[in-house]
């Protein structure tokens, strides 16, 4: 792991950059071709009933209408749930939420689209909506769907009894995390277009090429090989461009068809949040028994997700949340429940942390809350209990290497100046001060529960100028997958980074990768590049040694050059050429899957996860005693992630993923009206702006993972993870309160000082 | 563009990147819609539609404003740069660079209006500090970067 790369470990600037600094990147919202005409979805504005009508006549009577669709137009199925089949494309007759969509508005603009789709008129039948977690539970009728449980997970190692009987303290808490919305600035979209073959070619900004390819090749009732889907640079995503363009892409794909021309399908903002997905709510009980000098002995944890309408990626979002409930801690004995329950709001599904963040605010507020019973500085009851190689996890798997909790505890505790700053506060008549610290850990790749799905590829392709196509299954949403993955392949291939272009993914190109979400971008397409290099070594060194008369073991490339015992002889160029004339084959397909998890579903036990990431963070905060306010005035963030690609990039998207996490702590509250979301737009939901950000220092620990590409492990969800929890920590020791909750509005901080309860 | 019969029209007459554009426009047209789907100048972008975000944001008259929220017809007589004509014909500006070399780009949708906030502050002023960087660029939200690699980009041209 020591070797020196040319690429690998520089902070390389991003290969997409230029475009975007010039606005010439062509967004999906950029893209207007010809004969293209427009789609816009009309929905339930009512949370529960049946439809009982659809007046078209007033939308049809706009101008530049060209049709409706509806449930009765599908050729396929009427069917787009991703894990679970409980997701109509358009509800019929049942609507579960205001933002179901019923069908949608083909117009020949798209205003025209979106001012029709206002215009179709509806009745229903109205049921008792059902809007919140115990109220989903308490119902013994009417259930949303078939019942109110969309699954459930569960945990069980040791025996929690005789833990609770060791135990000296048993403490219990409850804890509670609202809702966020993923805010991508670039809104959901796709254009479809109609092809000779019966086919459809899909453009979108879509972070999972082969998801929408499934669901639209159902809903169409066509074969997924005549379904070509190409990713557009994606303006922004976290988790909310997963499963909901699967819904998008179906449905303009459907107008596609029925009017033989391109369509184009933009939400406009007030919908997007309406109609798609966002972080799933969780409301958590923990239980835990604990020695007096502060190890761990057994914990009984509840957490109850609120689902939304339909189960979406709740199946995948509770079994994660499962597995790390207890944290980057040894616990011998613990028992986990962890349910998603259907209401009539909309969907939540995945959001960067997928479930890891809720988690993560439970154990970490509750580690808090135990050092505070047991008088133990909190840095120090987390090293009494972190996990270490040779440990177990909850889940009774044993980790080996790539074990960086510790040091990251050490190293923030260590930058923050933890002891002095824990030990004197700062405040003074108007702001009290604190700090506090979250440590997390993440599975990478899909784990267990989606073990089937957690295989990639990448085809690269030579041409005989000596330009190098490389083309993946995943994503970039923004993160810069494009330049990491441009700096493996150069420097596996040994060449020049400039020859690399790295193709938009096209499910045409390379087999079903999987998702593009989990972080796994560096692991799972840096491993095909190692593998399709692999397999193209001995092809350019025969072929080298051929056109040198040598032989191949005595080839080396490297640097763009051709070496024989390490005397310069030819250059990449050349040698492109020569394979072409040769007949040789140029392109390899390079494959990495998952190695089998072995884990019992039924127990929660096993390999959960092949390997994890680590993360702490360190928050200072100041809170003001007379507004409330909290302001957030650093951040250390220090994180394990095996070996760092592009220092510079991985910075960003630490620093990217905090603020959003500053965010889902203090201010983007969510608020509906009887399952009418009011805050709908910028001016009620309350993004962090620059001006209301502090500092955010990162701190690398590269502890490498044999497994990983380069040693490399995820970093894009990590970096959010322990955020909130260690703002709520800090809040709490700057107040003297526990806050259990967030987001921490300056009401609630207020009450809390000023000693009023909720 | 809206798809309404008899809707009002305007002629209007503005410079947009240097160059007279005159055109009949419906006068309910926002100018934000009249560069994108009119004259495809797709860099400035619609993400809030309510001057909340700064996605939208052009130069006029030498102001950076929110295109979402202007008419086409407010337009009318005035002088119009947008990201297309603040990019020079070989190159780029100084902070365009400067975006890239300090690694301020993410996913790029916020980022058209980041620059032209961030060449305004630097016009207002000539070596800006972090907090008047800050207050220049407090109207475009980014939701990927955490804003600390913009702010150095623009700080760091600025010196
Ligand atoms: S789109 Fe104009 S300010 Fe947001
Ligand atoms: S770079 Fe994505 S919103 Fe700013």
């Amino acid at each position: 792991m020591s070797k020196e790369f040319k690429y690998i470990g520089k902070s390389v600037p991003r290969v997409d950059a230029v475009g975007k600094v010039t606005g010439q990147t062509r967004f999906i919202t950029d893209e207007y071709l010809d004969r293209m005409i427009y789609a816009y979805p009309f929905y339930s504005d009512i949370p529960f009933g049946k439809i009982t009508a659809i007046d078209i006549s007033p939308a049809a009577s706009q101008p530049g209408f060209l049709g409706v669709l509806s449930a009765s137009d599908i050729p396929g199925q009427n069917q787009v749930g991703v894990i679970i089949e409980d997701q109509p494309l358009f509800a019929d007759p049942l609507v579960r939420f205001i933002g179901d969509s019923i069908g949608i508005v083909v117009a020949e603009t798209e205003s025209a689209a979106r001012q029709a789709a206002r215009l179709v008129n509806i009745q229903y039948e109205e049921f008792n909506p059902i809007f919140s977690i115990n109220d989903s539970k308490a119902a013994t009728g009417n259930f949303i769907h078939d019942s109110n449980v969309a699954c459930q997970h569960q945990v069980d190692k040791g025996d929690i009894n005789t833990g609770f009987a060791a135990a000296d303290q048993i403490i219990e808490a409850d804890f509670k995390t609202q809702f966020q919305e993923h805010y991508y600035l670039e809104p959901q979209g796709c254009i479809a277009i109609p092809e000779e073959n019966g086919g459809i070619t899909i453009h979108g900004s879509i972070q999972c090429i082969y998801y929408v390819q499934k669901a639209v090749a159902r809903v169409l009732g066509i074969p997924q090989s005549v379904v070509k889907v190409i990713q557009t640079p994606i303006g922004g995503a976290f988790g909310g461009k997963e499963d909901i363009p699967s819904e998008l892409c179906a449905r303009a794909a459907l107008a596609a068809v029925k009017f033989n021309r391109p369509v184009k399908m933009v939400y406009n903002r007030r919908d997007d949040v309406q109609l798609t997905s966002k972080r799933h709510p969780f409301q958590i009980h923990f239980k835990v028994g604990v020695s007096n000098a502060g190890k761990l002995l057994a914990a009984h944890i509840r957490l109850e997700e609120n689902s939304g309408a339909y189960a979406t990626l709740s199946t995948v979002v509770s079994y994660r949340s499962s597995i790390h409930a207890m944290g980057p801690y040894v616990i011998p004995n613990i028992k986990v429940r962890s349910t998603a329950y259907y209401t009539n709001l909309p969907t939540t599904g995945a959001f960067r942390g997928f479930g890891s963040p809720q988690a993560t605010f439970g154990h970490e507020r509750m580690m808090d809350i135990i050092a505070d019973h047991l008088g133990i500085d909190p840095v120090e009851l987390r090293l009494k209990n972190v996990l270490r190689p040779g440990d177990l996890t909850q889940t009774a798997q044993k980790l080996e290497v790539s074990v960086g909790a510790e040091e990251t505890i050490t190293s923030v505790r260590d930058r923050s100046s933890w002891n002095s700053l824990r030990q004197n506060n700062q405040n003074d008549r108007r702001y009290l001060t604190g700090i506090g610290i979250a440590a997390s850990h993440y599975g990478n790749c899909l784990g267990a529960a989606g073990w089937a799905l957690d295989g990639a590829g990448v085809k690269i392709q030579i041409r005989r100028d000596g330009s190098v196509g490389l083309a993946y299954g995943l994503a970039d949403m923004g993160q810069g997958a494009l330049t990491v993955i441009t700096q493996m392949a150069a420097d596996a291939l040994g060449i020049n980074s400039q020859r690399i272009s790295v193709l938009a993914p096209n499910t045409d190109l390379v087999p079903d990768s999987g998702p593009g979400v989990a972080s796994r971008n560096v692991v799972m397409t840096g491993n095909a590049i190692r593998d399709a290099a692999a397999k193209l070594e001995p092809i350019l060194k025969t072929a080298a040694a051929e056109m040198l008369g040598t032989d191949a073991e005595s080839i080396k490339i490297e640097n763009d050059l051709i070496f024989v015992d390490d005397v310069k002889k030819s250059d990449f160029n050349i040698l492109a050429d020569y394979l072409f004339v040769g007949n040789s084959q140029m392109d390899m397909l390079g494959w990495w899957h998952v190695p089998a998890l072995e884990y019992d579903p039924v127990k929660g036990i096993g390999e959960a996860y092949f390997t994890y990431s680590y993360a702490t963070h360190v928050a200072k905060v100041r809170v003001d005693r007379l507004t409330g306010l909290v302001f957030v005035d650093k951040i250390w963030a220090a994180h394990d992630i095996g070996k760092a690609i592009n220092p510079a990039g991985l910075e960003g998207q630490v620093e990217g993923g905090t603020t959003q996490g500053i965010g889902w702590a203090l201010t983007e509250q969510f608020k509906f009206d009887r399952g009418r979301v009011l805050t709908d737009n910028l001016s009620t939901y309350l993004l962090p702006t620059i001006a209301d950000v502090g500092e955010v220092e990162t701190i690398l620990v590269e502890n490498p993972e044999p497994l990983g590409p380069w040693g490399a492990k995820g970093i894009g969800e990590p970096a959010i993870i322990p955020t909130a929890a260690a703002i709520a920590n800090a809040v709490s020791h700057a107040i003297g309160v526990q806050m259990n909750e967030i987001p921490l509005t300056p009401e609630k901080v207020l009450d809390a000082i000023e000693g009023r309860t909720h | 563009m809206l798809y309404v019969e008899n809707v009002e029209t305007f002629d209007l007459s503005v410079t947009i990147n240097g160059m007279e554009i005159k055109r009949t426009v419906p006068t309910h047209l926002r100018l934000l819609d009249f560069l994108r789907d009119d004259l495809r100048l797709t860099g400035a972008k619609e993400v809030c539609g309510e001057g909340e975000c700064g996605a939208c944001t052009v130069i006029m008259d030498g102001e950076t404003v929110n295109s979402c929220l202007i008419l086409a017809v407010e337009a009318h007589g005035t002088n119009i740069q947008t990201i297309e004509g603040v990019t020079p014909a070989e190159g780029l500006t100084d902070l365009q660079q400067a975006f890239i070399d300090k690694h301020s780009v993410q996913c790029g949708y916020c980022i058209p209006g980041m620059i032209l906030s961030a060449e305004q502050v630097q016009c207002d002023c000539e070596n800006p500090d972090r907090e008047t960087v800050k207050q220049g660029l407090a109207g475009n939200i980014c939701r990927c970067t955490g804003y600390k690699k913009i702010l150095d980009a623009v700080e760091k041209d600025g010196e």
